[in-house]
């Protein structure tokens, strides 16, 4: 193992597509970062805010959210609200100083492998570039802090 | 506290070959909870299987965890497994660490690393899965057809001898679609009427067919099994009833000079009318905005205009005070064989992204006309009776020029795709034409030749070699009107020539389009379609006549352009799945479906908004003496197919996905 | 004045309403009224003191209030999209309710010392209002005010938030946050804020962490903005009642600007109108996604 830093990304993903193309990633044997683990959920529409504020502070580095593209969603409309609840909170997560290089956003289709791969390399290499998020109140970061207070 | 088996795979050497199946099992058998974790080479083997469910009887496991393949793989396989063994199968899930791990990592340290992350997530999550009973939802065994062309008449036929209830909604006052107003077919030059009309009579005596022509579908509620389809009966103004289709209103109308829509506006009509003499059901209809006496009404006239039909009605059927009226009816399944239009050539278009073709000319060259007009001219029931004449002054054209793909496969007029059946009718006309029209020179400006099917290329040549049509590989940018003649400036692509033709008719192959109004339609189903309006499939390949939303199908040209064949290969499989839809009292369902605490429910129906089903309902909770509490969602479980969107809109986790709950996930997230 | 307190009283006497739900005196500026008696009509007031939103009340979490019956409530515009916001979530029925609605030039930051409006002592969020009248009301009372002018530009101190760098912003945002003590005035006074059982009191599981320190403070407050994402009416309230002082007025405002250039959207006191947040256009940007 080298010296470089590892990050820990974690990824919420639909069942039908990205999950899916994360599959045939596998059966084609494409090669990429051992740093990305995937959460499976049924549809991008599922995936809470809550989700990536929660695994930051569980000390993750970097969360990818992918899902399928528009007009290809299983259940019809769940990655539109999707994009739209993203979008609000991306740009909120910016403005409270979450760098956004940190949550990748992406439509993989269940045929686009390649392309799953090619995000989890650029996430991996995107966070692993930023460091460590020791800033985001982690228990890591702020264990003194309850002590503190109480 | 939980009693979990964890069971690691090394498909062979598949996982083993990168991650260290022992280091996994012993480091995930660590954790609390986990009672029994164990590896082995091949999990999904008899002897695998054998071993999980020796465990569950053994350690009284209440939930499993296999680390093997995608659990798109083999999920239902160990849930199977796990309810033999007498654990509830939604009391196993699946770490996926071959596709997602050994097969696209080389690092074993680190590969075994994330496997036992991956293992540890499902781990933590199946402590807070709960037992899920498959759930029953009865099926009505009747099936709405929306659309009478072929695709229509064919699934309502096979339905309806496959012994099922059938209801038949045709927009137009007769079934037949585009079909009826071909003239004669390709690749075998069949008469269109002469195959298609038989057809349409079946439909209108079968016994288990129900045809309600000039309606449509106003809205549709329910689910698979369950629809409830409200559909508006337009006003005939002629009541189906008494009328015996003698056809002496149509005879006595006086005014005679409505274009007609079925000779596209190549022949003319009455205004009371059946579109065609072999029309089903042959019951006439009123145009009200033709008609004198609904003028006179409209514009205020207290006198009646006139009424001519109704006083030769001797069975005294024609109502000119009918409304609308709705019927509901409650079916199973739905098809959808709403069927296409023809891109409309000229300049002004529907739709921002489509460019009509302004410089053809169609509209106001009259000599120029579509491939539609085409049919008419060339069929025998048509306003010439047959005979190719120019619509301008009824001379014989010497010479035609056909121009392929006119708005097909051309991204700056909007549409990319190619409209599949031009080629093949294109050919087909300039036989027609060869046949009718001896010395005529026919004239074809093409892109490509795509005559792929059961002797269509070998059609092609004969049009080429037979009917000795020019086939000019180009396209024509300018139409332009030269005296009795029209100027067609064209280019050809193979001798690298500009080309000038004088042609006396100029024949347009439009792009085929969906039905106007398929995306309302679409709405009121929750069918998604393409940015064309087409309707999708399920899926492109093994799913090709399914839509998303169960219970919904899909038959001809609403789903991409088809021709005869095709339609009628897909309304016969649409038909198939309903009946083996119907072939069951009652439908299983996975409980993977949202639910709605009662208590902490506020009611404000977010989730009713998101929801892509329309699964959300209001219910009102009272209480003991009848007082409204409060007014609270309630997700019917027939109609939610578990996208779970509602759970993540819903801003007080009131509601919850079965198999996803908020605590399964919390739980995964919390073991990064 | 006069008129509003004529109205009340006919609105009593007439039996309309069973009670009026205004503003009166009280020594540190305005406080909520109610008045059951046409008697006790004459208490009643209105200026730019009166900074409560009285939507908060409506609720129908506020059985006390419900029980009343039917209301007429004095509202300013921004109370207004309030009412609207709860009409549109199925908190309300217009029809039990009297709107009085009153003409607005801007209230004060701090009502227990400021006798006049001016520029100084304007609420920031008055500063740059469109709306000097509800369009909801039912009754409208009061002169004809002009627009609010103020010195505060709370778009200024968001570009200025918006130019640190992504770790600046994190310790600003983290030590602001850091103040919280979770007492949850902030969403006790929020209008919009009525769920039953809120996020953050949930416990299986616990989403956000109800001690109040910064990992559950940051999760506590991007989640309130988020969930008022086009809900927010921007009445302010939550930042006045904040004990910490922190500017949670900025984070809504964020937002705000966030859905009205992504979709176009601004609240509005007409009930009607879609709300961002639950709906969405095929050609929605995603600039963003890769």
């Amino acid at each position: 193992m080298s010296d470089l830093f590892e990050p820990n990304i974690v990824a919420f993903v639909c069942n039908w597509c990205t999950y899916t193309g994360a599959d045939l990633a596998g059966t084609s044997r494409l090669t990429m970062a051992p740093n990305v683990r995937i959460i499976r959920l049924p549809c991008t529409g599922r995936i809470d805010t809550l989700f990536i504020l929660k695994a930051f502070e569980r000390g993750a580095d970097g969360v990818i959210v992918s899902g399928c593209h528009p007009a290809d969603c299983h259940y019809t409309a769940g990655n539109y609200h999707a994009r739209r609840r993203f979008a609000v909170f991306r740009e909120l997560m910016e403005f409270a100083g979450i760098d956004p290089q940190r949550v990748t956003f992406s439509w993989v289709s269940a045929s686009e492998g390649g392309k799953w791969a090619e995000v989890v390399n650029n996430a991996t290499e995107q966070v692993r570039r930023l460091g460590p998020f020791q800033k985001y109140p982690s228990p890591a970061a702020h264990a003194g802090e309850i002590a503190c207070k109480s | 506290m939980s009693r979990i088996g964890v069971f690691i795979c090394h498909c062979g050497e598949n996982i083993g070959r990168t991650v260290d199946c022992a280091r996994v099992a012993q480091s995930l058998g660590d954790l609390p909870g986990v009672v029994h974790s164990v590896d082995y080479k091949y999990m999904c083997s008899d002897p695998g299987q054998v071993l999980i469910k020796q465990a569950i009887q053994e350690k009284n496991l209440d939930g499993i965890v296999v680390g093997a393949c995608s659990p798109h793989m083999h999920e239902k396989t160990f849930r199977k497994a796990a309810a033999s063994a007498g654990l509830n199968p939604f009391l196993c899930e699946m770490a996926n660490l071959r596709e997602h791990c050994s097969w696209i990592h080389e690092d074993r340290e680190l590969a075994t690393e994330k496997a036992i992350a991956l293992g540890r997530f499902i781990v933590e999550k199946i402590k807070y899965n709960r037992p899920l009973s498959t759930i029953y939802i009865p099926v009505e065994r009747r099936a709405l057809v929306i659309g009478g062309g072929i695709a229509g008449i064919q699934a309502a036929l096979d339905i309806a001898d496959g012994g099922r209830d059938v209801i038949l909604v045709e927009k137009e006052s007769s079934i037949g679609g585009h079909m009826s107003q071909l003239s004669e077919t390709f690749p075998t030059l069949d008469c269109s009427q002469c195959i298609l009309t038989p057809r349409m009579v079946e439909v209108a005596q079968h016994p288990r067919i129900k045809l309600l022509a000039y309606s449509e579908v106003e809205s549709v509620d329910g689910y698979i099994g369950n629809f409830q389809v409200k559909i508006r009966r337009k006003a005939r103004s002629v009541d189906e009833t008494k009328c015996n289709g003698c056809g002496e209103c149509q005879k006595n109308c006086p005014n005679k000079k409505i274009p007609s829509e079925f000779d596209q506006g190549l022949g003319t009509r009455t205004a009371i009318y059946v579109p065609f003499p072999q029309a089903v059901p042959n019951i006439p209809v009123i145009d009200r905005a033709s008609c004198a006496l609904f003028r006179g009404r409209a514009k205020g006239v207290k006198k009646v205009v006139c009424g001519k039909c109704a006083e030769v009605c001797g069975r005294n059927a024609v109502d000119f005070d009918q409304q609308d009226s709705f019927v509901t009816e409650k079916v199973g399944a739905i098809v959808v064989a709403t069927g296409y239009q023809l891109y409309s050539i000229g300049k002004s278009q529907e739709l921002d992204i489509l460019r009509g073709y302004g410089e053809y000319g169609y509209g106001t060259i009259p000599d120029v006309i579509d491939g539609l007009q085409f049919e008419r001219l060339a069929s025998a029931s048509g306003p010439t009776g047959g005979k190719i004449l120019r619509p301008s002054d009824g001379k014989e054209p010497k010479k035609i020029v056909f121009l392929q793909c006119i708005g097909s496969r051309d991204p700056a007029k909007g549409i990319e795709y190619c409209s599949k059946i031009c080629c093949m009718y294109v050919a087909k006309h300039t036989m027609l034409y060869h046949h009718k029209v001896h010395d005529g020179k026919a004239v074809v400006f093409y892109m490509d030749i795509r005559a792929g099917g059961k002797g269509y290329d070998e059609f092609v040549r004969r049009a080429i070699e037979e009917s000795h049509a020019l086939y000019l590989r180009g396209r024509v940018s300018r139409l332009s009107r030269d005296g009795d003649v029209i100027r067609v400036q064209g280019f050809d692509t193979l001798s690298g020539e500009p080309v000038v033709i004088n042609a006396d008719m100029v024949v347009l192959a439009t792009a085929m389009r969906p039905q106007p109004g398929i995306a309302a339609l679409a709405q009121k189903l929750s069918v998604s379609y393409d940015q064309h309006g087409f309707l999708n499939e399920a899926h492109p390949k093994l799913r090709p006549v399914e839509t998303n939303t169960a219970g919904v199908f899909l038959a001809g040209a609403c789903q991409s352009p088809r021709d005869i064949p095709d339609s009628v290969a897909m309304a016969s499989a649409t038909a198939s799945k309903v009946l083996g839809l119907f072939s069951k009292e009652l439908l299983e369902r996975e409980p993977l479906i949202a639910r709605v605490d009662r208590m902490t429910c506020t009611g404000c129906f977010h989730c009713e908004r998101v929801c892509p089903y329309g699964a959300v309902e209001r219910k009102t909770l009272t209480d003991s003496k009848g007082r409204i509490i409060k007014v609270i969602a309630e997700v019917n479980q027939g109609v939610c197919q578990g996208c779970g969107t509602c759970q993540a809109t819903c801003p007080s986790k009131s509601v919850e996905l079965d198999g996803f709950t908020d605590e399964q996930i919390y739980a995964a997230v919390n073991a990064i | 004045m006069q008129e509003l307190r004529d109205l009340a009283k006919k609105l009593l006497l007439d039996k309309q309403v069973n009670a009026i739900l205004g503003y009166e005196w009280d020594r540190r500026g305005a406080r909520p009224a109610f008045i059951t008696e046409a008697g006790d009509c004459d208490r009643l007031v209105f200026d730019h003191r009166c900074v409560q939103n009285l939507a908060a009340y409506l609720s129908p979490r506020r059985a006390n209030i419900a029980q009343l019956g039917r209301l007429a409530v004095v509202i300013k515009a921004c109370d207004a999209r309030a009412v609207a916001g709860l009409i549109r979530e199925n908190q309300l029925k217009r029809e039990d309710l009297v709107l009085i609605g009153v003409r607005c030039g801007g209230v004060v930051v701090n009502p227990s010392d400021s006798e006049q409006l001016n520029a100084e002592n304007i609420a920031p969020r008055c500063v740059g209002c469109e709306q000097r009248e509800p369009t909801l009301a039912d009754h409208l009372v009061g002169e004809t005010q002009s627009a609010p002018v103020g010195k505060a530009n709370r778009d200024l101190r968001l570009s200025e938030i918006e130019k640190l760098n992504p770790e600046e912003r994190l310790s600003l945002w983290t030590s602001l946050l850091s103040q919280c003590t979770r007492c949850y005035a902030c969403r006790q006074v929020c209008p919009m804020c009525f769920c039953e059982r809120c996020i953050a009191d949930k416990t299986q599981p616990a989403w956000i962490e109800s001690s109040p320190h910064s990992r559950g403070n940051f999760s506590w407050h991007l989640t309130r903005a988020l969930h008022l994402a086009g809900r927010c009416v921007d009445c302010g309230e939550c930042e006045r009642a904040c004990p910490a002082g922190i500017p949670l007025g900025l984070l809504n405002h964020k937002v705000a600007r966030i859905v009205a250039s992504r979709y176009g959207y601004a609240v509005s006191d007409d009930p009607s109108r879609e709300t961002p947040i639950g709906s969405y256009r095929l050609d929605d940007e995603q600039e963003f996604i890769a």
